[in-house]
């Protein structure tokens, strides 16, 4: 998950503040973190109050200026897209995915695809007959109660699965 | 097939590499990247026959410039003459364009009202290419695109019409009107601004996302034909009423086109309008497939690469008059 202050760094820390009887969380950056702790030990109350405000509301509070939006993979910055008209890379989608929602409405009507999908290429095609071959394997060692040769076997079926997420 | 109307169909699908920022073409790295990655992935899914690799910075500018008269190449491409490249079948009508936009711009033209036929070439290309790299592609939005406005199918399917009636009767501007209400666009297809030099035009569809490619190509091939239609009545009207005037427009562009020695292109696209309208109507002896060629060959870069000499000014508007006289008397 990506730091709620930021929208760069991944989240490491969770800040709850209790409203009334629910309790609202924001999840922040290390960076995000010790600035918030810089501000309650210098005594900085306005942005103190600002940031818990926004753990509340959910929103920015309209005084402040909204903070950047930074694409973490190209480094594009909304302001930069919002210029150009151009995206910087493919993962742009997600990081102004807020902004791009109502942009893509707008310019096409509707924002669910329709069309064609790319085919499976043949290093993943591979990997799936491998998958399937594996699970066989599996399946047969567990029927005959040779569970040492299944666990190996799920191991290898969990580094193939994680090499495929990684790609 | 040669067409009264429509001159050729293009379809352009636009592709991006999933781990490639879409700016590559000022970044030479990435930029050589995702060529040499194209041609191999081109090489290595058996479609490649037919195919040459062409980097821009080793053409001529004449070279370059006569692809993109002929829409082999998008103008666009131009641009980035450091760092792009295409891999053109020139027979089959197919280029797949590198560092332009985005990364790939999958291309076919077929001639006349084909669209269905230059699609199902592009997406024997795509489908070919995609079975050895991936694509930056999203289960929502599609196949994703440097610009927003080609997200989803990433495809532009349009067509080259000729429209003089609708154009000399003033009617283009409820033309737009009605191109616009279904999700297409109109605009002239040479010179600058609002001129369409030749009367020749391109009505293609602006959305991507949502609709299939399949409905994308009905609604263009259909408002093609609603086209086709308003502008062969006004063709018929114009024998009933002020035949003189039409015939006395077509063969003064004749006689013209037929005798000049010296041509300018601007020229060139105004009498050309008026032949290939005569010709058309079937007044003329000249097949259409000749003066859609002709379009092609007269204008300046592809006359220049023509007569493989840097002639430039008046003298290359003599070499246009000569070469539209041999091709006329053919």
């Amino acid at each position: 998950m990506l730091c709620e202050e930021c929208k760069v760094n991944e989240a490491s820390y969770t800040l709850s503040v209790m409203v009334g009887e629910e309790v609202k969380t924001r999840h922040l950056c290390g960076d995000c973190m010790a600035k918030m702790n810089m501000n309650i030990a210098s005594g900085n109350i306005k942005s103190l109050l600002s940031s818990i405000l926004s753990a509340i509301t959910g929103n920015d509070t309209p005084a402040e200026k909204a903070p950047e939006v930074v694409c973490p993979r190209c480094r594009t910055t909304l302001s930069q897209f919002t210029k150009t008209g151009h995206l910087g890379c493919p993962a742009c989608y997600e990081a102004f995915h807020e902004q791009l929602q109502p942009m893509l409405l707008q310019i096409h009507g509707r924002v669910q695809h329709a069309g064609r999908k790319p085919l499976a290429t043949e290093d993943a095609q591979r990997s799936r007959y491998r998958q399937e071959d594996l699970t066989r394997q599996m399946e047969q060692a567990i029927a005959v109660e040779d569970f040492e040769t299944a666990a190996k076997i799920r191991d290898q079926l969990k580094a193939l699965a994680e090499k495929e997420a990684e790609q | 097939m040669s067409n009264p109307i429509v001159l050729s169909s293009r379809v352009r699908l636009a592709r991006n590499y999933q781990d490639l920022p879409f700016d590559v073409a000022n970044k030479s790295d990435a930029a050589s990247m995702c060529v040499a990655r194209t041609a191999n992935a081109l090489r290595l899914s058996g479609q490649d026959a037919g195919f040459q690799l062409l980097r821009l910075r080793d053409m001529e500018d004449v070279q370059r410039k006569a692809l993109a008269e002929v829409h082999l190449i998008s103008k666009d491409l131009l641009r980035n003459p450091y760092t792009a490249a295409v891999l053109l079948n020139e027979a089959a009508g197919v280029s797949i364009m590198m560092n332009e936009e985005d990364h790939l711009r999958i291309q076919a033209i077929a001639r006349g009202m084909e669209l269905q036929k230059a699609a199902d070439e592009c997406f024997r290309m795509d489908d070919a290419l995609s079975r050895q790299v991936s694509f930056a592609y999203d289960e929502q939005l599609g196949y994703l695109t440097a610009c927003p406005t080609n997200t989803g199918t990433g495809m532009r399917a349009s067509l080259l019409l000729h429209l003089p009636m609708l154009t000399i009767l003033k009617q283009m501007g409820s033309v737009g009107q009605i191109v616009a209400k279904v999700g297409l666009t109109i605009r002239g297809v040479y010179g600058e601004g609002s001129e369409a030099l030749g009367n020749l035009y391109l009505v293609s569809n602006q959305v991507t996302l949502g609709r299939t490619e399949q409905e994308l190509i009905s609604a263009v091939t259909a408002v093609g034909h609603q086209l086709t239609d308003m502008e062969m009545a006004l063709r018929e009207k114009s024998l009933q009423n002020g035949r003189n005037a039409l015939e006395d427009t077509i063969y003064r562009s004749w006689g013209i086109m037929q005798y000049a020695r010296i041509m300018s292109q601007n020229e060139f696209f105004k009498h050309w309008s008026g032949v290939r309208l005569g010709a058309a109507m079937g007044m003329l002896p000249v097949k259409l497939a000749t003066l859609d060629a002709l379009l092609e060959q007269a204008q300046d870069a592809n006359l220049q690469a023509l007569t493989e000499s840097a002639v430039t000014g008046r003298e290359l508007d003599e070499k246009r008059a000569a070469c539209i006289r041999a091709m006329l008397k053919e």
